[in-house]
């Protein structure tokens, strides 16, 4: 029974961390930038929704306005911060993010107050009992929820001339561009999709915790940096089997090596287990 | 007049040049990207804090440097194995596993830290000279390695490691030693920290620390010790000096990093040396 | 040329100036995390002393002269905390100063104002470190192993319960509490079935539910903050899990209450403030501190609130800005705070009251008080 709950406990975080990370792998994967600010663009879309669900008393709404809003958000840091850095050292980006990610965390603080804010009225307090398993509603959320947006991106990656364009592009940028492929437009969409992404996993997490502040980015900016290493760099595949594997890893480190280790440091000791063996991630990356 | 604080800020500002310097040889020379320099820090500090009360300080910080250098090694054993941004996230879990580690070891204080670090017995000018002419030695050593065929080693593995191994460069020798010396310098940054709190607490090693280290070599411009070096005292003052601003400090830290990225990608050195060639032609166009 | 002044323009922000005004006034130095992850709890210390200030410059301050609160930012971080200690010392020239930080920052700070002989208060900082710098050095709040073993007393003798199982942020205040909690456990009969800790930055904590629900604790005895609290015990209770749940000053915000919303209810929490208090003090400052900041009183506010007011009225009674005299006063005095009535033993700890309130229709209200302060009473040395 506690093994059931373990597991389920460690898929829901893991989900969490797979809606995030897979929004990061496809940026990177595409420029690769290691963009730390990604989990700036979570917190936002996490304050957005409360914000507008308390306004409006409608959560499907206000995740639709957040998923937008910090869609376009990412188009822009991509194009005032990124797109000029791009023949520059991967670190210089790296750098630039870890900066803006900063000043996003400072700015909701000034904005919004230190002390973080909550649903006026708590979403989702429901309790789901199947047979002797019992699952709080807003656990379930974030299970149904990674799965609808996760199918939703690989049909989208798959089925549509948007998903052809962006393989092209990742494969090779100049071929693509010879296909007539506009690479320019692909990176804008991606970092749209990637960055409203980033905002439907805020809005998960806050109806999760019914709290957002503005450091709740801060574990989610290095926790899914190592979630795409893991997954073998740009891999979107390998991102979502490292994510749930580490929900899963988590959960059982957390009971088991609690006393010795703590659950930052347990993850990171499976990452550097991982990547000692196979040094390109558990998955080889798709790009050459 | 110099004053206790002047003195204390002297110290907090030597301290983080140890590390950028240190931090400098294994990223900005040898292009190895480091996200956890704050373990080494660590280990050097815990190293201190338990030898200090039998050893006197210029074995005490030797040793807290060896014992640094010992993780970094193993740390640029690793090196050889994963490249580029697998070795980033690698460095960052390093840092992440150190912290981890160290809060739940009662024999080094776990949570509450270990306190009680004997006095270095220098007086306050006196410790203010020792971290001066640490900083200064580090210096000196970063200068020194760059004019040298190991610093012409670093330049060939930082620019293209493939390349340099067929000129017949060992590029896992030149990994190793930047590791092994740049750790060494972290170690005795964190005997110096030990010295100056007189008691260590394992968040004051953690992630964020290896993050503001790294920012002040990549906005130095990497690679240039005079850049590095202003970088970090100016980045370390910023705060101190906006305390005016209180609210706003760390947004206008983070705005100057953007900014300077984003306007001067090659850090400060870069931006210097485009003010002064713009200077030389007479000006733009 | 854009791009020349775009350059200029950087290089010049390298260069920001400055600028401090003296004045004739009694300054209190004050320090506090207001920006990083503890910025919650620096923002309502600061407010607390602020509002102490406040009230004493409007009814006209010390013996004619105004105060001044120079406030400075410790980011939770020990180092910096040194030079800004100094700086206070040094430059502000500072009667006394109140630490509104955590444990890591003013235990950096208390050696520097010990030497320099400045009085210096910690308004709610656990470790036992801080008092030992020496004779100038006091604390306002609870020692964390004085509040854990407040929690046992609680449990076992007022609750009679005895199968706990305790969940423990993983810092120093989580690491304290605990420890005070087992110390005197044995005491009560109270029999811990496990241990388990949880980082700061966690609001997830389903495999830690999952693993208290194995347990059937009777009781569970939880140290951590309102931003861990509150999702915690929401989850705990979405669980099914109906054991007591037993909480510290940490919790103590209306902000606990709002996000773990009915799953705080018959949450038990030891603090310093009561808020059914009718001492004068206590309901003067509750309602003035609502009124200023249209926002609801927390622990952490009494708290910085208590050590200004002690810091403002050891000054008054002093009547001088002589450290030695102000001091004495301290030692010798009793303080009238929002967090009770205040006095200090041998090694500068307070001695007082721990106040046991339980969330009950979305509000903190009196459960017990324990004042056997022979249980409580702090180590002298």
């Amino acid at each position: 029974m506690l093994h059931v709950e373990l597991v389920l406990q460690g898929l829901v975080n893991g989900s969490m961390y797979a809606v995030i990370a897979v929004g990061l792998t496809l940026v990177y994967g595409l420029l690769r930038i290691l963009h730390v600010a990604h989990a700036g663009l979570f917190t936002l879309g996490a304050y957005i929704t409360v914000l507008i669900t308390n306004a409006t008393g409608s959560l499907p709404l206000a995740v639709a306005v957040s998923a937008v809003t910090v869609g376009v958000a990412g188009m822009l840091v991509y194009r005032l911060l990124y797109e000029p850095l791009l023949d520059r050292p991967p670190y210089v980006a790296l750098i630039a993010s870890i900066g803006l990610f900063i000043c996003m965390e400072e700015g909701y603080r000034i904005v919004f107050g230190p002390y973080g804010n909550s649903f006026d009225t708590m979403q989702l307090t429901e309790r789901i009992n199947i047979g002797p398993i019992g699952m709080a509603a807003a656990d379930a959320a974030m299970l149904v929820g990674a799965v609808v947006l996760l199918t939703g991106l690989g049909l989208l990656m798959k089925r549509t001339r948007f998903g052809v364009a962006w393989r092209a592009t990742v494969t090779d940028p100049a071929m693509a561009r010879a296909f007539g492929i506009d690479t320019v437009k692909v990176r804008y969409v991606n970092f749209f999709i990637a960055s409203a992404l980033a905002a439907a996993a805020g809005a998960l997490v806050a109806v999760l915790n019914n709290l957002v502040e503005p450091t709740m980015g801060s574990v989610p900016s290095y926790k899914s940096l190592a979630i795409i290493v893991l997954g073998g760099l740009g891999n979107v595949g390998g991102t979502l089997a490292a994510a749930l594997l580490l929900g899963v890893i988590e959960a059982y480190g957390t009971i088991y090596a609690g006393s010795f280790l703590d659950r930052d440091a347990i993850a990171f000791v499976f990452l550097i287990a991982v990547l000692m063996v196979r040094p390109q991630g558990l998955f080889a990356t798709g790009r050459p | 007049m110099i004053g206790a604080y002047e003195i204390t800020l002297v110290a907090v500002v030597s301290i983080n040049l140890m590390l950028a310097l240190g931090l400098n040889l294994i990223t900005g020379f040898c292009g190895q990207v480091s996200l956890g320099h704050a373990a080494f820090f660590g280990t050097g500090a815990y190293a201190a804090a338990l030898a200090a009360g039998g050893l006197s300080l210029p074995v005490v910080l030797v040793l807290a440097g060896l014992v640094a250098c010992a993780l970094g090694l193993l740390v640029g054993v690793a090196s050889l194995r994963v490249r580029e941004d697998f070795l980033a996230i690698t460095t960052m879990g390093v840092g992440f596993v150190f912290l981890g580690f160290v809060r739940k070891q009662g024999w080094l204080g776990a949570e509450m830290g270990l306190t009680d670090i004997p006095d270095h017995g220098l007086g306050d000018i006196g410790f203010v000279g020792l971290c001066l002419a640490l900083v200064a030695a580090m210096a000196a050593l970063s200068w020194h390695i760059k004019r040298s065929w190991m610093g012409f080693g670093f330049a060939a593995v930082a620019d293209d490691e493939r390349t340099a191994r067929t000129l017949g460069i060992n590029a896992a020798a030149y990994k190793l030693a930047a590791f092994v010396i740049g750790t060494f310098l972290a170690g005795v940054a964190g005997a110096v920290y030990a010295y100056f709190t007189r008691f260590i607490i394992p968040s004051a090693f953690g992630f964020t620390v290896s993050i503001s280290i790294l920012t002040m070599v990549i906005v130095g411009g990497v690679g240039s010790i005079w850049g590095v070096v202003a970088a970090c005292v100016v980045l370390t003052l910023l705060p101190e000096f906006s305390r005016v601003i209180n609210d706003y400090k760390l947004l206008l830290y983070g705005a100057l990093i953007v900014l300077t990225m984003r306007f001067a990608p090659g850090g400060l050195a870069g931006l210097v040396r485009s003010l002064v060639a713009r200077r030389s032609t007479g000006g733009a166009p | 040329m854009r791009r020349t002044l775009q350059r200029l323009a950087l290089a010049a922000l390298w260069l920001t100036p400055s600028a401090a005004l003296a004045q004739d006034v009694v300054k209190i130095g004050f320090h506090a995390p207001l920006t990083g992850f503890a910025a919650a709890d620096g923002k309502s210390a600061r407010q607390g002393a602020e509002l102490a200030v406040q009230q004493a410059n409007a009814a006209g301050g010390i013996n004619g002269k105004k105060i001044e609160l120079v406030v400075y930012d410790d980011e939770g971080k020990p180092e910096n905390t040194i030079p800004l200690a100094n700086k206070l010392t040094g430059q502000d020239k500072v009667a006394v100063v109140v630490s509104g930080g955590y444990s890591g920052p003013t235990r950096a700070a208390a050696p520097v104002m010990q030497r320099a002989g400045v009085p210096y208060l910690s308004a709610y900082a656990i470790h036992p470190d801080i008092t030992r710098a020496g004779d100038f050095i006091f604390r306002t709040g609870m020692m964390g192993e004085v509040q854990g073993r407040a929690g046992a007393k609680l449990v076992g003798e007022l609750l009679k319960k005895k199968k706990v199982v305790i969940v423990a942020v993983n810092n120093d205040f989580g690491q304290a509490l605990t420890a005070g909690f087992k110390e005197v456990a044995p005491k009560f009969g109270i029999e811990v079935l496990k241990e388990h800790t949880f980082a700061m930055p966690d609001r997830q904590f389903g495999p830690l539910v999952a693993q208290v629900k194995a347990s059937a604790p009777e009781v569970i005895y939880a140290p951590g903050y309102f931003f861990n609290a509150g999702p915690l015990v929401a989850q705990l209770r979405a669980a099914g899990v109906d054991a007591t749940i037993i909480g510290q000053e940490g919790y103590d915000s209306q902000r606990f209450i709002e996000i773990a919303g009915k799953a705080s209810e018959g949450v038990i929490v030891t603090t310093s403030l009561d808020r059914d208090s009718s001492a004068p003090a206590t309901r003067s400052f509750i309602e003035n501190y609502e009124k200023t900041f249209k926002d609801r009183v927390d622990m952490v506010a009494a708290s910085g609130n208590a050590a200004a007011t002690v810091a403002i009225e050891a000054l008054r009674k002093a009547g001088s800005t002589d450290p030695k005299a102000i001091r004495d006063t301290i030692r010798a005095g009793t303080f009238e705070t929002a967090i009770g009535t205040l006095s200090f033993n041998s090694l500068g700890e307070v001695k007082k009251a721990v106040q046991v309130q339980v969330v009950k229709d979305g509000n903190f209200h009196r459960y017990a008080v324990i004042d056997d302060l022979g249980f409580l009473a702090p180590p002298e040395k």
